[in-house]
């Protein structure tokens, strides 16, 4: 055969047949180990038996109690060894095998006597493998010597005592304490290495001294640290001073923020990335701070280094999300990176850009997406659909343009995570941006005419049932819905006859035509979609143009008020227990559980998560509202106008933690109190809040919801209701007394004593505010709504805010007292601009449309004005807010 | 805190596989997550390129050096820049012992050695020692030469 005309290369030969591990047995690597015994050691073979020894037990390999205590003790033979390669295997071993407290007591005079050699690497590694293995006994035995070795002159042994005080700083805390003295001189060392292992362990020492960790920050920033290393430990450090110490009040002056903005000029990147991050994250950082930062984090953005290019692209990521305007300058390094090799430098690049666009920029970016979509993994297309999302909120003038890119990406080729998220997005954008919809319910249905996901396709079936009636030509979107039942398989069929239905019940006059399809699909070869055919066409009417009835309406489009968990653990016990009688629907509870703690603190670390979290299965308020709705006591209170996001009334980790969620109706307001009992001892029983009102005299109470019990670790909930006069915005203060009887639980059996006390646990105060009568409600164009609302409801007035740190501090406070929904993206305040105009929008409890028009003005001492303009439709409401700036 | 240093062959067999605080039971799923990682992405990747990757709060940076693919994955300080330097480190070390980028014949010869410079290289979690002139006198037990 025909050689290739290459030199021969020996040992490359030999590579590909041979692996010196090839073949290799625990059991005959045992039996090996027992040369470590011969009176007349052979180094050489010895080295070769540990690193065998190593490779096993690299390869997850595992020796037994016994087989380890064998090993353990042939290997401290070989302390007998003079041979150096030999000494330096057996210190490694000893530390892999970790022996017990029990055999270590056979080497520790040992290594003692290396720890007080003349040869510094026998005294360094003897200190690494004594600390290793050492428990606290030992270690008061060995203290005076590591005492001694912290300030060694050799930088080997001084490192090796430090980094193992950093390792027994977490067992023998009390100990490493007391060698404070000694690793502050080492923090003064010349070698580089000696410097960083010090300022880490004296930290760790001092970490939870406020005072003495200032101390340490102001000594050591004036200049004496030279390894990049420990200044980059040191800038942490210092930002944490920072973050306790706040701002100079009187000049404005941060502290250290000077030294922070001297390392942007070090000669080590590392030191410049640490400060520049540092920067960028300090608290309520200004655009003064935050420049040079910027600066050298975009040149790092075209740095040849993959990493340093990542790492900056993350951080203005970041900085992106709070300061958007600070990051434009970047944004053509940025564009420059949509082609970079490495894709999450590309999609970070992308997001940023995402971020910081203005609204003109956003149809040039969308070209190069385009591009850059086709080759990268779906993990990161999912992220830039959410990045596309949010800014379609932001912009919702944009849709059309984000709308076709959405509906392009969604007919390439994809997996479901991320089909998901295009189609979770294009629902999103058409429930809330009203001039989307048609188009939208377009895409949606082309989709489903090639969409291999059994559960898009039903989703999406779900949602045109609901929407696509109320279009303007609810015909068209027929003709996708029967192909369904023509060509699917019979879970979809079985949501398309659903659909098909609801046409059937809004639209009369398609009716007639319905019934015809309905029809045929009786003849399906599926038990479901039959049922639901005959179901619908005996509930619709008789199949003429006829309004169809509301009770069917409600059939068809109410939800189910039970939630579905209970429904599953209820059908599931049916089953188990086979009954005479039939499935009771009504005898399902109707509380919603929650989640218990353990469930939510499980950690989900899969390291294969790239992808999105998966959306929840219904929103809040719905979830609130069908809690409430099953409380007979408040089902005569209306409908739920709004639930604030939950208050928490007691401190993190607490005996009890309790937060409280407050339920706005036209006349009522509703607590909600979330209970959780964290200790494990105990169970509480007739657990009930005790309410003072007499700081909200609006307000009378009109009943409570005791729970019954609240046994460890499971959320449940006890409810307060209050009347006020209906439609207006009555505020108030309330002070909270949880009250309980407690039962002694035996932790064992987790069964609770008979015999309980009574006892009370203070909780903190609440108010409810005027925001919590305004509902956030977007609007897509502003202009148009505020021009179609009456000019004569219009309330015009001007307000000094007084002395503001900021502009942008002052509109984001404006904005969460009102509690409305900012639009077209005028929350965010350029940096130095000077004034800015807010536009809000939002429903006033008595659903009454707002529009706030907030023009703000800034001057040289920082005191900002404003003028606030309010339309609404009706006069009264427009007052009311201006009330609520005025009390505000 | 350095999570894990990772060496594998060119069909993704585990050379050499280091993990602190890392619970047993998640050592599997990391061993997969970074093995699939380097399958996807390190085809065609030049000796000592770096690539990174990050998780949440957890960093990875890894890179292929002649036959063999390394990882290092960290979080907290050990962020993209830390686990370079890390990456870094362990190959001059790996190119010195091994006197070229090497073989998986050639880093197997070379185990014992290779075994002693990463336990120079990283102590439980922390980087200990950058410069591989240094770790090659510490494994042959010589004091280092640089103050």
């Amino acid at each position: 055969m025909a050689q290739p005309l290459v030199k021969k290369d020996d040992d490359r030969d030999d590579e590909v047949d041979y692996s010196p591990f090839l073949g290799i047995e625990k059991g005959a690597v045992l039996q090996e180990a027992r040369v470590f015994n011969d009176p007349q050691l052979d180094a050489r073979r010895c080295s070769q038996v540990i690193t065998k020894l190593l490779y096993l037990l690299n390869q997850g390999e595992t020796l037994t109690k016994v087989e380890a205590t064998e090993v353990f003790f042939a290997v401290t033979k070989l302390f007998q060894s003079k041979d150096i390669g030999l000494r330096r295997m057996v210190y490694l071993m000893i530390k892999e095998l970790s022996p017990s407290a029990d055999e270590v007591i056979i080497v520790t005079s040992s290594l003692m006597k290396d720890m007080n050699s003349r040869t510094d690497m026998y005294r360094a590694n003897a200190i690494r493998v004594l600390c290793r293995i050492t428990d606290g006994t030992l270690l008061t035995q060995i203290e005076r010597y590591l005492k001694q070795a912290i300030v060694d002159k050799s930088p080997v042994v001084a490192s090796a005592a430090l980094v193992s005080g950093i390792h027994l700083l977490q067992t023998n805390p009390d100990i490493v304490k007391r060698w404070s003295n000694e690793v502050q001189e080492a923090v003064q060392s010349r070698a580089a290495l000696v410097q960083f292992h010090a300022l880490a362990l004296l930290h760790q020492i001092r970490q939870n001294d406020r005072l003495a960790v200032n101390k340490l920050v102001t000594s050591l920033t004036k200049g004496s640290i030279r390894s990049p290393l420990a200044q980059c430990l040191l800038i942490r450090y210092t930002s944490q001073v920072i973050r306790e110490s706040g701002v100079n009040a009187q000049t404005g002056d941060r502290p250290f923020y000077d030294y922070l903005e001297g390392c942007l000029r070090h000669k080590a990147e590392m030191v410049i990335y640490e400060a520049a991050k540092a920067i960028t994250e300090l608290t309520n950082v200004t655009t003064r701070e935050l420049t040079p930062a910027i600066t050298v984090l975009q040149l790092f953005l075209s740095s040849s280094k993959p990493v340093l290019r990542f790492a900056a692209v993350r951080t203005l990521n970041k900085v992106a999300m709070t300061h958007p305007m600070a990051v434009t300058n970047c944004n053509i390094d940025m564009e420059s990176l949509i082609s970079d090799q490495n894709r999450s430098i590309a999609t970070l690049a992308i997001t940023t850009l995402l971020k910081t666009g203005n609204e003109s920029s956003v149809d040039r970016l969308m070209k190069q997406i385009t591009n850059f979509m086709s080759d990268i993994a779906d993990e990161f297309k999912i992220v830039v659909v959410e990045a596309i999302r949010s800014l379609c909120l932001k912009f919702p003038l944009k849709y059309r343009s984000l709308m076709n890119f959405l509906s392009n990406i969604l007919r390439e080729e994809g997996g479901f995570e991320y089909k998901k998220a295009i189609v979770d997005s294009i629902v999103i954008l058409i429930r809330d941006i009203p001039d989307a919809k048609e188009s939208g319910l377009l895409h949606l249905c082309e989709f489903i005419e090639d969409c291999e996901f059994t559960y898009l396709s039903t989703q999406i079936l779900h949602f045109l049932g609901n929407e696509g009636p109320k279009t303007s030509d609810p015909s068209k979107y027929i003709r996708y819905i029967y192909n369904r039942v023509i060509l699917e398989n019979a879970t979809v069929r079985a949501s398309a006859v659903s659909t098909l239905a609801k046409f059937g019940a809004l639209v009369d006059s398609l009716k007639p035509r319905i019934f015809v399809l309905l029809r045929r699909c009786l003849f399906d070869n599926d038990d479901e979609v039959r049922d639901r055919a005959t179901l619908y066409l005996n509930t619709l009417g008789d199949g003429s143009v006829t309004e169809t009835d509301k009770a069917v309406k409600e059939f068809l489009f109410g939800s189910l008020d039970i939630p579905l968990t209970n429904l599953e653990t209820s059908l599931k016990n049916y089953l188990q227990y086979p009954a005479q009688e039939p499935f009771d629907l009504y005898s399902v509870p109707k509380e919603v559980k929650s989640q218990s703690l353990a469930e939510k603190k499980a950690p989900s670390k899969k390291p294969t998560g790239l992808s999105a979290q998966p959306a929840a299965p219904t929103s809040a308020p719905d979830a609130y509202e069908r809690l409430l709705s099953s409380i007979p006591e408040f089902a005569s209170f209306g409908k739920l106008f709004k639930s604030s996001a939950p208050v928490e009334l007691t401190e993190a980790e607490t005996e009890y933690a309790v937060n409280v969620v407050k339920h706005i109706f036209d006349s009522h307001v509703v607590f909600q109190y979330n209970c959780t009992n964290t200790i494990p001892e105990q169970c509480l029983e007739n657990v009930t809040v005790i309410v003072d009102a007499s700081e909200a005299e609006e307000f009378a109470e009109v009943g409570t919801k005791p729970l019954k019990s609240l046994p460890y670790d499971t959320p449940a909930q006890t409810f307060v209701a209050f009347e006020k006069p209906e439609g207006v915005s009555a505020v108030g203060k309330f002070s909270n007394v949880l009250r309980f009887t407690v039962k002694e639980v035996d932790p064992s059996t987790g069964e609770a004593e008979d015999d309980g006390v009574e006892d009370e646990y203070q909780l903190e105060d609440f108010e409810v505010v005027a925001a919590d009568y305004i509902l956030k409600l977007g609007v897509s164009n502003f202009k148009n709504a505020w021009e179609n609302m009456d000019p004569a409801s219009e309330r015009v007035d001007e307000y000094g805010l007084g002395p503001r740190e900021s502009l942008a501090e002052a509109v984001s406070a404006v904005i969460s007292l009102l509690g409305m929904h900012p639009c077209e993206g005028t929350e965010v305040v350029p940096s130095n601009s000077r004034s800015h105009t807010c536009l809000l929008s939002g429903v006033y409890i008595g659903n009454v449309k707002v529009l706030v028009r907030l023009s703000f003005g800034i001057d040289g001492s920082k005191e900002v004005a404003m003028k606030l303009a309010v339309r609404s439709e009706d006069e009264s409401v427009s007052e009311a807010i201006h009330e609520i700036v005025a009390s505000g | 805190m350095l999570l894990a240093v990772l060496i594998a062959n060119s069909e993704g067999n585990i050379l050499v596989e280091r993990f602190n605080g890392v619970p047993a039971e998640e050592r599997l799923h990391w061993r997969s997550f970074l093995v699939k990682l380097g399958a996807d992405n390190l085809r065609g990747v030049k000796n000592e390129e770096l690539l990174v990757a990050n998780h949440k709060s957890v960093y990875i940076v890894y890179t292929v050096l002649g036959d063999v693919s390394l990882f290092v994955v960290g979080k907290d300080e050990y962020d993209e820049l830390a686990l370079a330097e890390t990456i870094f480190v362990i190959t001059s070390a790996l190119k010195d012992v091994c006197g070229k980028p090497p073989t998986e014949r050639l880093f197997l010869d070379k185990y014992g050695k290779i075994c002693l410079c990463l336990d120079e290289i990283v102590w439980k979690g922390l980087l200990e020692n950058t410069d591989k002139d240094r770790i090659k006198r510490l494994i042959r037990l010589k004091p280092p030469t640089d103050f």
